[in-house]
Order: structure tokens, then C-alpha cells, then sequence
């Protein structure tokens, strides 16, 4: 066994050995013991592997974990691997379950982590190193995803938020001169801007991930649980009344087609490339959609791109408001990082991860745009509009039900189907009834 | 002839060498054993088996279930309604890819010399482009604000079509799938086919003309019956090619549409397995595709061996 | 009265090159030869937009008018793309061997289980055959875990022969069957009588047969080719390192949006631009070839 891992670890650890020896001049790399015993417990020396996801995490980040790692654990050696998002599920549901060659630590999607927690794919995070990497300090929806049976497993690695862009051109023009108060006036001025070439709000039908926070925002909620059995409560009453809203507000304010995804919204508020106007006056999208909206300009590498919204009184941005004031709960996008229940290196895993939730890391996350696990650094986020608005939102964010069937869920694009169904004109009482009885069974894994 | 000389031989070599066969066939057994024996053999325990994330994980062991996973197939309605469109999407795609693929062969064999070229190389280009980069161009023609086809049609006069969703509905859904996996699959059809058809003596052509037979005789008399072998073989692969058609499928529907009403099986077993974790379910359904292909191709390997007999 | 006019018309034809008069069989050739040139358009327009795609700026690539000339062309794409961090060169190799070693694997094997089943007639040859027919019926969907296990117990995960050993047998299957009527149509007696007039068995092997297996192991190779070339699930857990990716997991890499950027498509373009260009050179060699070599086989099988 220890063999094939040596085998399949060739290739990569050659890279990271390369890596390390630059970084810090060769001093105890490669020796097989540590000449001192640190204080996280005797680790035996080994090469570790970390898995990050897309290009999110940036590459200084990771070359400061490889760097700091390597400087913590003489005679170890960090490898990371970038998979991606599309093709995760299938890599760690082959990957985790081996003995063999799992990854040490993975980063993982919230709303993929209670599913592979609920299997044991994770390696418990004990109450005294859940206290050591933030304790209570760390994002609590993101924890609550990685818990099971009142033990901790996936932590939070980083989380973004949504809000609102929106063209004040055109909202002004429109005669609307402040951002809605209430969720109430944000429907009733969407419906207001919406002509037969502009959406008041460019929502598509099947777009479930913005349109729960209709349902959020109502005091509604997608599921309740009771000890570990699921219940799906679509037909709640808040849960029907934000559906309802949301459906109302799809007729009166969206031209898209019911079965649009969230899918570059940016294009709906963006004037056309040959001048043509906007066809969207409101959208609400991750903060990274920031770079994909503006005006046309060249940068410096002399590429054609979208400045970024630098006209402020033409492109700005609001949070999406409650119903009775204040910032409606969003849906949460973000990840969480995981050690493996196979990893073969434990100790230092667990090492691996003291560095990701130390404050140098934290605020560098904060500064790469990524919000940070642990709610002490935020502030490293900044303080532009932007950087507020994203903590504003996420500090009121939610996330979908940490069920273990929940990946199934999504997986099966259910929840896809119901919002299609809805922003078709169905009745929202009886598809709730319907797909109540069809989600139950699915979140407890049936 | 050949057929007479070819057995000859063989009484030859059986006299002289009867282990020579199963020797020159180790490696490819072997290959196949290596590569595809141990997966197959766990796909038929799994379907028959209650296995799912849990097992994968080893937290839990696998139970036998029985025939139940494959039982499902049948008493669930998704399910049923899966295969039926899969069925019929599989015979319509065959059907259009080996027609289009014969028409342009056709087509190649009756055109000036420059105008083959320039086919040739337009279905090479098409044949060689990655399924995923495909099916986002088709994707982006399609599109309901930005896309081409929807620009032309409103150019046209059919202004009915500006901000056309070609996704949105089953029937149109199907219809660009079907644009999509013809427009890749008859690259290899009508190269095989034209490839027959050079083979078609012109003089034979000819004389059939001279002595009165018209065009539709001459299709069907002369040129069918000597490219028919052919033809099996491209139709054979396009039914088993088009009975499992995922990755055209799958990426088509991140365009938006409706999921449920628009999977064929293929999808259905990655969704199973990948996304409600039922492996055995899966499994239970790979297997049956397979007897499912068995089934539909069953004419023409049942022609295969008997050719192979005479 | 399809008989009477039908005869002038093939007479007139073959005079008609001399005289260079528009009868109605040139005018129909020159109509047809004009719909096949549509056609070629029409099938290579989706090609055009790719590679078109692949030369725009992201920020360009929807508006509301297509633009179907090339008229704010970038290099920018390809820049970032061939750059020695984007990952694309170990992919290339990668993809380059694993793509090379099957398709030695499968026209050896392949051809070595042709040879048997065409020139010897023995027990367990018919079971043979349509075990080969059935194999290729089974979906991959879900095999994948099985496969996983498999390799990672052998130690065979992130290496060439892992894959190409799964890659072989997928298609091992259907060459040795396209391969047996070639085979089965070159005479053994040709091989003979070439042992007569002094060669060895293997000379004569070389000299003659070989030749005129050509075009099947074209034909073969480049199904081969293009199987290995494009497959990517298989290789999505059997290469899980990052280091190891073939060209289409690499492609992938593109395809997903995350919580700091979206997807960016003119790269996914430049990236499908890139991947295609290998298998259209290699086309472009063997072509010619290939179709013969598909079809003659075919037909003498």
C-alpha cells in the first residue's frame, strides 16, 4: 500500500520537493526526522496533499502555504493540486474513499460538504482544534454545513456573497433616484422599469440560487431537520409567500426565459459591444461580476475589457433589502476545507490547516477578495463599497440545508425544475405540496 | 472465390498449427481482461446491490438487493419515459447521420473535383473540433439574445424568433441535440461512405445507364447493394454510439432547460450514480443498455454470423 | 420515356468536354457542385465561429449584431494559453503519449487478434466475436469507480500505462473487427509463394502482406487516435493529479465559473482551437488513407 502511494506521489512531489528546496535553502528538507519535536505533536515527516478547487485560491497564497508549511515541518513537503469545480464530485468519490492515495486536506463546496460528511469521508475536527483554528470566530452557516451528529468535520474556507448591480442610468431616467428600502420596493420598482426590450431585474426562471433569498427574506426555510431526519418545508407559509413574491416579481420584471440559468447577467447589463442598449436594468450576481460590468476600455496588457464599473453614476451597486428594512439573508456561495478520514499524514494535515486559519492567511484572503473563514478579518477585505456591501450581505447569508441528500438535491436539478414551474405561473401551493413529497426523501439520502 | 481459397488455407493451417489462434489472441484477451474485466465484473455485482456513497466510503457494507435496482427501471415512471425517448432519439439521430452521410457521398461522388476538396476538408474540420468546444459554439449560434441562427431568422422576416428560446421545450431541445450530434457524427459516415462508393465501377455506371436504367434504378440496384456492407457497419456504430450520447446532452442543458423532460439514459445513469449516489442503480441500468443494444442490433449481428458462417 | 431521354444525355456528355456546350448533365454537375460547397459552409461555419471566438477579446464576445469577420482580432488568448505556466505543454505531452502507446497497443493486438480469427476456424471463435460485438455496447458512465479502484491497487494512478491500458481495451474491440476483413481478403497463399521464391516468413510478412494491410492499420490507428485523443472520463480519476492532465481534462480546467471569476469563452475557445489542431494535421496525412482503408475492409469482410 505504502508503495503505490509512493508511485502515484512520484511525479508531484518531485515538483514540490524543487519548490521547497528554493524556498528555504534546503535547511532540514529531506531529512527523514525532525531533529526537534514541535509542540502540535510528533509528526512523522511525509508529503502532504492539498486539493484547491478552480483558480480562486491566487497563486502567491498558495506558495505562501507551500513555503510556510514546509518552513513549520522540517522534512515535509506540501503538493497542491488545482480540480476542478465541474468535475469534483466524480474525483472525490474515487480519490477520498482510497486508502491508499486520498488527498490530505480538500476544499470542497458548501453545499457538497454535508454529504461526504455524512459518510465519513472526514476526519473529525476534535473541540480543542476546532477552538485553536477560530472557534466560535469562524463563519458559522459554513460550520454548521461541515457538522454532523454534533461533531465537527469540513471548516470554512473562504465564503463570497451576492448582491445587487444596477444601472442608476437608467433606474434615474426611470424616475427612480434611491435604492429600495424594503424588499416590497425593490419588487414594485423593478416592475416599474421593465419594458418590452429592458428586464426592471434580469432573473432567470430556473435561477433558484438568487431566488431563495425571496424565501429567506420571508422568514421562510427550504427544510427543517429533527434529530437527523430531514424535512423539506416548501409549503411553509413564509416559504409559499416568498415563492409567491418571487414569482410575481419574474412576471412583472424579468424578459428572460423561464428555463435561464445564472448565467453571465453581466451581458444583460452592459451595453452592447456596437453601442446597442442595455436589456437588463438590475441583476444580481457574485462580487466577482464587478469585472465583467462597465464600460469598454483596453488594459494595460492592451486586452479589451469591461472597466469595472468605474462610471458610478451609470453602473452602482445596493444590497438586496429585507422585507421590513435592512439587508434580505442571501445565498452564500463559498467553500469549505476538509482533512481526509484516509489521509495517511494526519498530524500534518492538521498542521496544513493551523496555517490556512492563521491570521496572515485570513488576511490574505481578505485581500485577494476572498472572504475570509474567521469574521476577525474581514476587515482586510477593505473598505470600498464593494468590499462593505459583500460583508454587509454576507454577514445576513444562508445556505442551503447542510442535509446529507442535499447534493442529490441539487445534483437532480430539482430545485431547478420547482423554480421553473413557479416562474411558469404555477400554482405555488400545490407545486410546493408536490415537490415537498418528492425533496423529503432525497435529503435523508432515500 | 476468396471465400473458397480463404478456407483452404485454414484447412491447411489447422492440420498443421492448432494452437497457433489462441496464441495470437492472448495479448487482445489479455488487454481486454486488464482494462475492462474487473470493471465490468464489479458493475454486475454493484447491480445487485444496495451501493451508494456510504458503501463507497466503506462506512457501511453493500446488501444484495436482488433484482430490485433493475426493477426500478420498470416500475419507475422517469425512468420508463427515459428509455422510450432515448430510443427514439438514438433511431432518429442514426437515421438522419447514415441518410445525410449517404446523400453527401453521393454528392461528392457527382461534383467537380475542387468542389470534393473543399466538402472534405468542411467535414474534417467538424469531425476533429472537441465535443465540449462544439456543443458551446452551438450553443452560443443558438443562443436566444446573441445567437446567429435566431439573428438570421429575424433578418429573414421571421420576426417571430427574436429572443427565441430554442432550449426551453423538449421537441426543441431534441431538435438542436439532433443538429448538434449530426453535424459531428456524419463527418465519419460520409467518408466511410463516399470510400465505398469509389469502389462502385463507373463502367457498370454506365452500361446500367446506356441499357435504360434511370437514376432511382441505379441508387438502388447498383449502388446500394455494393455499399450495404458499409452501411451496416456505420449504422451499427451510430445506433451504439447515439444510444449512449451523454456529454452533448449534458452540456446542453447547462444552457437552461428543462432537465427532467429533456435526459436520455446516459445522463440518467451519471445522474444516478454521480448525483444521488445510487451505484447500484446505475449499474443496474448501464446493464441494461447493453441488453437494450443487444436487442436493437440484434439484425445485423445476426447477419454478421451468418456471412461469417457461409 | 425515362429510356428515350436518358440516351442522347449520356452520349452528349461524353462529347460534351470538346465542345463545351452547357448540356443539362453539366449544368447539373456545376448546380451540384455549388450545393456542395453550401454544404461545406454550412458544416464549417460552427468551426469558423470557434476558431473566430478564440481571436476576440472575452468582453466582445456577445453582442447583439455576430460579427463575421475578424475585425478586433487578439492574440491575447493564445498568448496566455501557450505561456509556460497555463499548463498546456505537460498536457500536450501527456495527451501525446498516452494517445501514441494505445494506438501501437491496439494495432498490435488488434492485428494479431484479426489475423486469428480470419485465417483459423477453432472452438470458441464465435463466442469471440460477439463477446468483441457486445463489449463496446456498455456505457462508461458508470464504470468509473470500479476503474479507479483498479488502477489505484495496481499503482497504476496519474501514469501513461494505466490509461492506456483501459483505453486500449475500450477499442481493441471494434479494430480487431474492422481489421479481419482485411486480413481475411489477403490471400495466405500470396505469403506462400513468396516463402517459395526464398523469402523467410517473416520477409514475406514485410514484403507482402504488411503492404497491403496498410490502410486497415490507417484506418484502425486513427480511430484509435481519436478516441484516446478526446476521452476525458476515464482520465478524470485515473489522472487525478494536476500534473498528470491530458489535453481535454485540461480544457476542462476552463470550463467552471467559481466565487472569484466567471468562465472566460474566448479561452475555452483558444483552448478548443489548440486541442483540434493536432488532430487535424494528423487527418490531413492520413486521410486519403484512412477512408479507403475503412471501407475495403468493410466490404471484403
Amino acid at each position: 500500500m505504502k508503495r503505490n502511494r509512493l508511485v502515484a506521489t512520484t511525479v508531484a512531489s518531485t515538483i514540490t520537493l524543487a519548490l521547497a528546496l528554493t524556498a528555504c535553502g534546503g535547511s532540514g528538507t529531506g531529512d527523514a526526522s525532525s531533529p526537534e519535536p514541535n509542540d502540535t505533536g510528533a509528526a512523522e515527516a511525509g508529503n502532504i496533499t492539498l486539493w484547491l478547487n478552480g483558480a480562486d485560491t491566487p497563486d502567491d497564497l498558495r506558495q505562501y502555504l507551500v513555503d510556510t508549511f514546509a518552513k513549520e515541518n522540517p522534512g515535509s513537503t506540501l503538493t497542491i493540486e488545482e480540480q476542478s469545480w465541474t468535475d469534483l464530485v466524480p474525483k472525490l468519490t474515487t480519490a477520498l474513499a482510497d486508502k491508499a492515495n486520498s488527498p490530505d486536506v480538500v476544499e470542497i463546496g458548501n453545499t457538497q460538504a454535508p454529504t461526504f460528511t455524512a459518510v465519513g469521508a472526514f476526519r473529525e475536527i476534535t473541540p480543542d482544534f476546532f477552538e485553536e483554528l477560530g472557534g466560535d470566530n469562524l463563519l458559522q452557516s459554513f460550520v454548521a454545513a461541515g457538522d454532523f451528529d454534533g461533531k465537527h468535520y469540513a471548516m470554512p474556507y473562504y465564503f463570497g456573497s451576492r448582491y445587487m448591480f444596477y444601472r442608476k442610468d437608467l433606474w434615474t431616467a426611470a424616475g427612480i433616484t434611491e435604492t429600495p428600502k424594503t424588499l416590497a420596493d425593490f419588487v414594485d420598482d423593478v416592475k416599474k422599469l421593465r419594458t418590452d426590450d429592458l428586464s426592471g431585474f434580469a432573473i432567470g426562471g430556473q435561477d433558484w440560487r438568487n431566488g431563495i433569498s425571496w424565501v429567506f427574506a420571508n422568514g421562510g426555510e427550504l427544510a427543517t431537520v429533527d434529530g437527523t431526519e430531514w424535512t423539506s418545508t416548501l409549503s411553509d407559509p413564509n416559504t409559499i409567500k416568498g415563492l409567491e413574491q418571487w414569482q410575481d416579481m419574474f412576471k412583472g420584471a424579468s424578459n428572460l426565459p423561464t428555463t435561464a440559468k445564472d448565467d453571465a447577467y453581466w451581458d444583460f447589463i452592459n451595453d452592447g459591444e456596437d453601442g446597442s442598449p442595455a436589456t437588463g436594468a438590475t441583476i444580481m450576481a457574485p462580487a466577482w461580476a464587478r469585472w465583467s460590468i462597465g464600460d469598454l476600455t483596453t488594459n494595460d496588457e492592451g486586452k479589451t475589457v469591461r472597466d469595472g464599473m468605474a462610471d458610478d453614476t451609470k453602473f452602482d451597486i445596493f444590497a438586496l433589502p429585507g422585507v421590513d428594512g435592512g439587508v434580505a439573508p442571501v445565498f452564500a456561495g463559498g467553500s469549505n476545507i476538509a482533512i481526509s478520514a484516509n489521509s495517511q499524514h494526519p498530524q500534518l494535515a492538521e498542521n496544513l490547516m493551523r496555517i490556512i486559519f492563521s491570521p496572515e492567511y485570513q488576511k490574505m484572503l481578505g485581500g485577494a477578495g476572498l472572504g475570509p473563514a474567521n469574521s476577525e478579518y474581514v476587515s482586510s477585505l477593505g473598505d470600498d463599497k464593494f468590499a462593505t456591501t459583500m460583508i454587509e450581505t454576507a454577514q445576513n447569508s444562508k445556505l442551503t440545508p447542510a442535509a446529507p441528500g442535499w447534493a442529490a438535491v441539487e445534483g437532480a436539478n430539482v430545485y431547478e425544475e420547482l423554480f421553473q414551474k413557479i416562474a411558469e405561473g404555477g400554482d405555488v401551493t400545490a407545486l410546493a405540496k408536490e415537490y415537498d413529497a418528492k425533496i423529503t426523501p432525497m435529503l435523508n439520502g432515500k | 472465390m476468396a471465400t473458397i481459397t480463404a478456407h483452404g488455407t485454414q484447412e491447411v493451417r489447422q492440420r498443421r498449427k492448432p494452437a497457433a489462434p489462441y496464441l495470437l489472441l492472448i495479448p487482445a484477451v489479455a488487454v481486454l481482461l486488464l482494462g475492462l474485466g474487473y470493471p465490468v465484473y464489479w458493475q454486475i455485482v454493484t447491480s445487485f446491490q444496495e451501493f451508494g456513497l456510504a458503501q463507497q466510503f466503506g462506512s457501511a457494507p453493500p446488501t444484495f438487493a436482488g433484482l430490485d435496482n433493475y426493477a426500478r427501471i420498470f416500475s419507475d415512471s422517469t425512468a420508463f419515459a427515459v428509455v422510450v425517448r432515448s430510443i427514439i432519439f438514438c433511431l432518429v439521430n442514426a437515421g438522419l447521420t447514415v441518410i445525410l452521410g449517404l446523400a453527401f457521398a453521393l454528392l461528392m461522388r457527382a461534383v467537380h473535383g475542387w468542389a470534393k476538396v473543399v466538402l472534405q476538408i468542411a467535414l474534417l474540420l467538424a469531425w476533429a473540433t472537441p465535443v465540449i468546444a462544439a456543443v458551446t459554439v452551438f450553443r452560443w449560434l443558438f443562443n436566444d439574445q446573441y445567437g446567429v441562427i435566431n439573428w438570421l431568422l429575424v433578418k429573414m422576416g421571421l420576426t417571430g424568433f427574436r429572443g427565441h428560446v430554442w432550449t426551453a421545450t423538449p421537441l426543441s431541445f431534441f431538435l438542436v441535440a439532433t443538429i448538434i450530434i449530426v453535424w459531428m457524427s456524419v463527418p465519419f459516415v460520409a467518408l466511410s461512405l463516399f470510400a465505398g462508393l469509389t469502389q462502385v465501377n463507373d463502367e457498370l455506371l454506365e452500361a446500367a445507364r446506356i441499357d435504360g436504367a434511370n437514376k432511382t434504378q441505379i441508387l438502388w440496384r447498383i449502388i446500394m447493394p455494393l455499399v450495404r456492407p458499409v452501411l451496416a457497419i456505420v449504422l451499427l456504430l451510430q445506433i451504439i454510439w447515439d444510444l449512449r450520447v451523454f456529454a452533448q446532452i449534458k452540456l446542453l442543458q447547462d444552457a437552461g432547460a428543462p432537465i427532467a423532460e429533456t435526459n436520455l439514459l446516459g445522463n440518467f445513469i451519471y445522474d444516478l450514480g454521480m448525483n444521488r449516489n445510487n451505484f447500484g442503480g446505475a449499474a443496474a441500468v448501464a446493464i441494461f443498455v447493453l441488453l437494450l443494444t443487444v436487442v436493437l442490433s440484434a439484425p445485423y449481428v445476426r447477419s454478421l454470423l451468418k456471412e461469417d458462417e457461409s | 420515356m425515362t429510356t428515350v431521354a436518358t440516351r442522347p444525355h449520356a452520349h452528349v456528355s461524353q462529347a460534351a468536354p470538346r465542345r463545351r456546350v452547357l448540356t443539362p448533365r453539366r449544368i447539373g454537375k456545376w448546380a451540384l457542385s455549388l450545393l456542395a460547397v453550401v454544404v461545406a459552409v454550412c458544416w464549417a461555419f460552427p468551426v469558423y465561429w470557434m476558431v473566430l471566438s478564440a481571436f476576440t477579446p472575452n468582453a466582445l464576445l456577445r453582442s447583439t449584431t455576430p460579427r463575421f469577420l475578424p475585425t478586433r482580432g487578439t492574440l491575447s488568448n493564445f498568448h496566455y494559453l501557450l505561456q509556460s505556466g497555463s499548463g498546456f505543454w505537460p498536457a500536450l505531452r501527456m495527451s501525446l503519449s498516452v494517445t501514441l502507446l494505445t494506438v501501437v497497443l491496439v494495432l498490435v493486438f488488434a492485428f494479431l487478434g484479426a489475423l486469428a480469427i480470419s485465417r483459423w476456424r477453432f472452438k470458441g471463435r464465435k463466442s469471440f466475436i460477439l463477446a468483441v460485438l457486445f463489449i463496446q455496447m456498455l456505457p462508461a458512465e458508470g464504470l468509473f469507480i470500479a476503474q479507479y479502484k483498479m488502477l489505484s491497487s495496481v499503482g497504476l494512478l496519474n501514469n501513461v500505462i494505466g490509461v492506456s491500458v483501459i483505453y486500449t481495451a475500450a477499442v481493441v474491440p471494434f479494430t480487431i473487427w474492422m481489421l479481419r476483413g482485411f486480413v481475411a481478403g489477403i490471400p495466405a497463399e500470396l505469403e506462400e509463394a513468396a516463402m517459395v521464391d526464398g523469402l523467410s516468413r517473416t520477409q514475406a510478412f514485410m514484403r507482402i502482406t504488411l503492404p497491403l494491410l496498410a490502410p486497415g492499420l490507417v484506418a484502425s490507428g486513427v480511430y484509435a487516435f481519436l478516441q484516446a485523443w478526446n476521452e476525458f472520463t476515464v482520465a478524470l480519476v485515473a489522472l487525478p493529479s494536476q500534473t498528470s492532465q491530458t489535453l481535454p481534462l485540461w480544457l476542462r480546467t476552463f470550463m467552471s465559473a467559481s466565487a472569484s471569476r466567471g468562465i472566460d469563452w474566448a479561452q475555452v475557445m483558444a483552448a478548443s482551437t489548440l486541442i483540434a489542431i493536432p488532430v487535424i494535421v494528423f487527418f490531413l496525412f492520413v486521410q486519403g488513407r484512412m477512408t479507403s482503408g475503412l471501407v475495403s475492409g468493410a466490404v471484403k469482410g
